[in-house]
């Protein structure tokens, strides 16, 4: 018969590489009319990164994601970036970007200032303008202004920044430092029906809560966690590269290698913790690999919760519950006085 | 012979066929995507609230996906381009001895041959630097690539690969992480170890903290080896212009390290190296590094042609990398009241045959292993060992996942057995702003409590 | 030899060796690079199109074997007055990451929305079930296709006319 239980997990995850430099350039040119052009060196993977920087130099300059567009992915244009791995792409490349897009903005702010008759620090640039700090009636539109700084003043704003997270490498003997700029968390639930005559484990539900500090697109965010749930859950019940004595591979391609389908996948809940986290871009961290690292703990704390057996190696698959749940039954009845 | 004949007759009949069919036909019916509306306008409008951050914001790439239209790499064809296959060795540990290439020389439509000693630094790596592009002479794994063909079709390039006799002398070999660790196992890549990264992290002092402990619970946890398994398989494009420069458009998550890897492996300067990240079709680690681009440079240059080298599926397991199977001891002494204060952890890394992203794999996990938790005693100990097995690199989450797996599971088994309640136990160790990690890290922006607190909400968890 | 079909409504017509796939010959044939080569033997769905308005997986099946019948494609869903309400939400939704699996998932929804406007969660998750997603956990997927099965019911508009077209002819 099918029995019912519950799991959870939590978990940390750090930003970036362990305790390595690895800085991300960007540049940010804005157009004659105050749209503008980002540069950066990593690459769209799925996660939507080229996105979320634009929301960060959008955020920046007082203009929207759409009046920017994000070139990327070539060594001959882009400034060097450490890459799309180690969830480091919001954190690092959106530092590198925001620092970036403000160096571009004070360029503006400074053919502003002579517009407005003030001084460039008592400029803030929204909504499409430069206008004065707390005066924000007295303001220029932000493609009149480029377009001065274009054409009048020489100065077409253009900025450009590096950003490495700050470290300090561990040492080798005690493994002391401070590996990593800063570090996100999440915990994880999942509902599971195990059936103890099968070992079958159908995974009804997973709630998936989430810091990542501030979500620059939750939309994303969602997606990330999503994604993460799906490898966690192959991860926890299906997948696993099976060896010959001889070291090769027996399992090599999609039919045999089994990752979840629509039919295996649960109902996925999302939450996303509030949070800023001064460090980041906006109050921005990370999400891309945190998302799946509990899922798999917390299907088997679910497994346990169910049947009463501990899954100690993964996949758990059918076999090894069915397995786990048989030698607990055998181990029960030896416990039986004579 | 008359097979390669026949297909390549075949080819030339199907292009005049196209060819006539394109005159006739022109395009397919495509929508243009310029004539669909676009919304919000394009012109930015002044004195409209901009509000980006946080903004559930339409991905730039969302149209051309949802269309067909997004251009992965194995959408783009450059004119006169050639197919490039790699044998592979099929096993796994043993030296070339003999290899002929004759026959596949002489196949019609076969352009370049290429073996691993033409190849100017046939060795790369994104730590140690011990992963032959075409293994010569000594095979470390099945799928190591032996020797590269590139042809007109794909076709042609693989019958010329499978007309290629290789003869192997069979090594002694290893395949199992625990035993590689044994004095008198077969050393991978010689030497006196199979062992080739280690890490230690301590803090406090753990023999002490276990003579204070009111219980010490010890588990043992594997993990296997797992396949990234992204919908597009690793992809990549070699062309050399007339001025000897070279462009590399790859499905590759990390451009800057993939100019600097071409650039040492072909000795070339950096700046004659262009590399044109495509959009990946799916990546989670297994898109971090080269795998045979200069394989493919070196084809075109050979060949006066630019050279596409497309994974099957079966390569996109067996010749990338995968998720490093991990071995894990735990042992934890916790007081009756629930405060964890001592912790000690040894695991074993499956490396497979090359480095690749193992040392980076090893100082997370070992890291991350107490689980974020304050533990004031800890004593850490990981390494990674070679194997005859598929090299472990990078995959989404670098170690956590796996000792998350082992920290997690001890956790329920605590709780219960100390019948307090998993959330409350969880509760009372957590991290807090200010607590310090097991390598001495002062901690800003730890929200865990607040995770653990909303899932249990929005779950809807009932204390039993 | 030669195949004929029907592909987003226009009759196209090519000299092909028997052994092409219809993957193959929609990719490389005809430049409809929509669907993907993802495995080559039929377990991911990436090359997923609509013959006859059941979906196929195309590397499976021999361009000779569509000879004469209705292929849509990927390419053959937007008509230029808009998307497909399955690409409108998929977009507004973000329900596609790499984009990789996007067009056969679309085509399988769009095959299995045509056939019954009104699917239960668990009739889209048997639909999809052969198309393969590493990125989504196919979440926004599956919630966006019941959308759009909920617009397309309360708005009684015909199909698109490519798509209807060929229906028309073999349905």
């Amino acid at each position: 018969m099918k029995h019912r239980g519950r799991g959870l997990a939590s978990m940390w995850y750090p930003v970036g590489f362990t305790g390595y430099a690895n800085p991300s350039g960007a540049v940010v040119k804005i157009n004659e009319d105050g749209t503008a052009v980002v540069l950066t060196g990593t690459v769209e993977t799925g996660q939507g990164s080229l996105g979320v920087m634009a929301q960060i130099a959008a955020e920046a300059l007082g203009i929207a994601p759409n009046d920017i567009h994000v070139v990327s992915g070539d060594t001959d244009t882009c400034p060097m970036d450490t890459g799309a791995i180690a969830s480091r792409t919001t954190y690092i490349t959106g530092n590198a970007v925001r620092l970036a897009a403000e160096r571009a903005r004070e360029m503006l702010f400074d053919v502003a200032a002579g517009m407005l008759r003030v001084k460039p620090d008592m400029l803030e640039a929204k909504d499409h303008k430069i206008q004065v700090k707390s005066f924000p009636s007295r303001n220029a539109a932000i493609g009149d202004v480029a377009y001065k700084a274009y054409n009048d003043v020489g100065t077409p704003p253009i900025g450009s920044a590096m950003w490495n997270p700050p470290m300090i490498p561990m040492d080798p003997e005690t493994g002391q430092g401070k590996p990593f700029g800063t570090y996100v968390y999440a915990t994880q639930i999942a509902e599971v029906d195990v059936d103890d005559e099968t070992g079958e484990v159908e995974v009804l539900r997973v709630t998936a809560s989430h810091d990542c500090g501030v979500a620059i697109n939750p939309m994303l965010v969602e997606g990330q966690i999503d994604g993460g749930v799906h490898m966690g859950l192959g991860f926890g019940l299906y997948e696993e590269i099976l060896f010959d004595k001889t070291g090769k591979q027996i399992n090599s391609n999609l039919t045999n290698y089994i990752i979840p389908t629509t039919l295996d996948m649960p109902d996925v809940d999302e939450d996303i913790v509030e949070n800023y986290d001064e460090t980041g871009p906006f109050g921005a961290k990370a999400v891309g690999e945190p998302s799946l690292v509990p899922t798999a703990v917390a299907i088997t704390n679910a497994i346990y919760d169910a049947v009463g057996v501990r899954i100690t190696a993964l996949p758990a698959t059918s076999e090894r519950v069915l397995a786990a749940i048989k030698a607990k039954r055998a181990a029960e009845q030896k416990q039986i006085p004579a | 012979m008359a097979d390669v004949l026949d297909v390549l007759e075949k080819d030339h009949v199907a292009t005049e066929s196209l060819r006539r069919s394109d005159q006739a036909l022109r395009l397919p019916v495509v929508a243009p995507p310029t004539s669909l509306p676009l919304d919000p306008p394009l012109v930015p409008q002044v004195g409209e609230q901009t509000h980006a951050v946080g903004l559930r914001a339409q991905r730039p790439d969302s149209r051309n996906h949802g269309l067909g239209l997004t251009r992965y790499i194995d959408d783009i064809a450059l004119p006169g381009m050639l197919y490039a296959k790699i044998k592979r060795a099929g096993i796994s540990s043993a030296r070339i001895v003999r290899m002929d290439t004759s026959k596949a020389e002489a196949m019609p439509g076969v352009h370049a041959v290429l073996r691993g000693s033409e190849i100017p630094t046939n060795v790369f790596g994104t730590s140690i630097v011990d992963q032959p592009l075409l293994a010569d002479p000594i095979v470390r794994q099945a799928g190591d690539g032996v020797v590269a063909v590139a042809a007109v079709t794909e076709q042609i390039a693989q019958a010329a690969i499978d007309a290629i006799e290789i003869e192997y002398e069979p090594l002694p070999g290893v395949y199992d992480a625990l035993q590689a660790l044994e004095p008198g196992s077969h050393k991978v890549h010689g030497g006196d170890t199979n062992v080739y990264a280690r890490k230690v992290i301590r803090q406090g002092d753990v023999e002490k903290g276990f003579a204070e402990s009111d219980r010490i619970y010890e588990g043992r946890y594997y993990t296997p080896g797992i396949e990234h398994a992204p919908m597009e398989p690793f992809t990549s494009i070699a062309d050399w212009d007339a001025n000897g420069r070279l462009t590399v458009y790859a499905s590759i998550g990390r451009i800057t390290l993939a100019r600097v890897d071409l650039s040492r492996t072909l000795g070339i300067p950096i700046s004659r190296i262009r590399v044109i990240g495509t959009v990946v079709g799916g990546n989670f680690g297994g898109k971090n590094e080269i795998r045979h681009e200069p394989v493919l440079a070196l084809l075109a240059k050979k060949a006066g042609r630019p050279v596409k080298g497309r994974f099957t599926r079966v390569e996109e397991f067996i010749a990338s990398t995968i998720r490093h199977a991990f071995y894990m001891d735990y042992k934890t002494g916790v007081t009756t009241d629930g405060k964890i204060i001592a912790r000690k952890v040894r695991m074993v890394l499956d490396g497979g045959a090359y480095c690749s992203f193992s040392e980076t794999t090893l100082g997370k996990a070992c890291i991350l292993s107490t689980g974020p938790y304050v533990i004031p005693n800890t004593h850490i100990e990981g390494q990674v060992v070679y194997t005859n097995k598929t090299t472990a690199g990078s995959m989404r989450g670098f170690g956590a996942p796996q000792v998350c797996f082992a920290y997690e599971s001890q956790m329920d088994d605590i709780a219960r057995d100390l019948g307090i309640d998993p959330i409350e136990l969880r509760m009372k160790n957590f991290f807090r702003d200010g607590s310090m990690t097991s390598t001495g890290q002062v901690l800003h922006s730890v929200k865990v409590a607040e995770s653990l607190q909303n899932a249990v909400k929005k779950f809807g968890w009932e204390v039993r | 030899m030669n195949v004929t079909l029907t592909v987003n409504g226009e009759t196209r017509s090519a000299e092909v060796p028997p052994e092409t796939t219809l993957l193959v010959f929609l990719r490389e044939y005809l430049n409809l690079t929509g669907a993907k080569t993802g495995c080559d033997i039929g377990d991911c769905g990436a090359c997923t199109v609509i013959l006859d308005g059941k979906a196929v997986n195309a590397c499976l099946m021999l361009a000779a074997q569509a000879d004469g019948r209705d292929v849509i494609t990927i390419e053959g869903l937007a008509t230029r007055e808009g998307l497909h309400p399955l690409q409108k939400v998929f977009e507004e939704t973000g329900a596609l990451q790499c984009g990789f699996c996007g067009p056969g998932v679309i085509l399988s929804a769009k095959a299995l929305l045509d056939e019954n406007p009104a699917p239960s969660k668990q009739e889209i998750r048997n639909a999809l079930a052969g198309n393969l997603c590493r990125c989504t956990g196919y979440v926004k997927m599956i919630d966006g296709i019941q959308e759009v099965a909920e617009t397309m019911r309360s708005v009684p508009t015909p199909a698109l006319p490519a798509a209807s077209k060929g229906e028309q002819k073999h349905g």
